[in-house]
């Protein structure tokens, strides 16, 4: 087995670190985070939709901030999941693609997915700052699916290019 | 879970009944029921939490301790940071079983309480400091390598 780059075992370590801490701060301050998601969102009562009814208003704010807390929620998961999927998949990468360029390509791609848990960062803020429906489709149209798709594309191309190199190699 | 899930939730339900005092249960059987359920769905979500760790935690000792192995130069510095990973993403997931197994014996919060100094806090923070330790000596390397 070869390893991929220094610079793709560091997103990918990165991000589980990343991961790992975003859990213990979930869990400690998490009436903090409620705090503060509320007064976000009484500041912004436009954006949510507030309408003055205490009852209507309080029901608005609970979804808004449980948007928020899964946000946080899904940045711990997917960081988690996805900083060893990088590293291993840039580990078969590297040592079954005979292609320098396509390794390459193949390491953008994954270094590029490796940010899509960040998504769900700003898939929090941005629930908060633009309202929950508004800010989570920003976060997926211009994040998410974005990022979510580097990560697509590099394990189809790591798949193609594995049935590639196999059908190379016995003609080599 | 999946296949025991009736027999664990009435498990549950009988010590949760046992220990009126420990669940703040009044005997009014509307109140109650609603302090019942919110001890029992904890229950389950320290079960479902404890598969979800316990799976992810095994892939993340896997490709941290391989990377490990791989790149730290420095003997005893290795040794340290396997050892805490492993120790560490091991442990961390049996806290919430301990937690689930807890809650029906000391209430949903001390339950957490006595999970989080057993194993989350110990456990949890081994892989925290070892993994941003790991990070930290991968990007020297990249640094001093270009």
């Amino acid at each position: 087995m070869r390893r991929p780059p220094l610079a793709v075992i560091l997103v990918g370590l990165f991000l589980i670190a990343l991961g790992e801490t975003a859990g213990a701060v979930i869990s400690q301050f998490r009436p903090q985070v409620a705090r503060y998601a509320v007064a976000r969102v009484a500041a912004n009562p436009q954006r949510h939709g507030l309408a003055g009814s205490a009852e209507y208003d309080a029901e608005v704010t609970a979804r808004a901030v449980y948007a928020v807390e899964a946000g946080l929620s899904f940045f711990h998961t997917h960081a988690q999941g996805l900083g060893p999927l990088v590293i291993l998949v840039g580990t078969i990468g590297a040592s079954v693609v005979p292609w320098r360029r396509a390794r390459g390509v193949l390491y953008t791609l994954l270094a590029l997915g490796a940010l899509f848990p960040l998504g769900y960062l700003a898939y929090s803020v941005a629930v908060l700052e633009r309202g929950r429906e508004a800010g989570i489709e920003m976060a997926e149209r211009y994040v998410l699916t974005p990022l979510g798709s580097a990560v697509i594309v590099g394990l189809i191309a790591l798949a193609a290019l594995i049935v590639a190199g196999h059908r190379r190699g016995p003609a080599a | 879970m999946v296949r025991f899930k009736l027999e664990l939730t009435r498990w549950a339900r009988s010590v949760i009944l046992a220990r009126p005092a420990t669940h703040g249960l009044v005997g009014v059987r509307d109140v109650d029921e609603q302090a019942i359920d919110e001890a029992i769905v904890k229950f389950d979500a320290g079960l479902r939490l404890f598969h979800l760790h316990a799976e992810g935690m095994g892939l993340v000792i896997i490709v941290t301790t391989m990377t490990a192995v791989t790149l730290v130069r420095s003997d005893g510095v290795r040794r340290a940071v396997v050892v805490l990973l492993s120790a560490g993403g091991a442990g961390y997931p049996v806290g919430y079983l301990l937690w689930s197994a807890l809650i029906p014996y000391y209430g949903v919060e001390p339950a957490k309480a006595i999970a989080e100094w057993v194993f989350w806090i110990p456990f949890g923070g081994a892989t925290i400091v070892a993994t941003w330790w790991l990070t930290v000596l991968v990007a020297m390397r990249l640094v001093r390598r270009s």
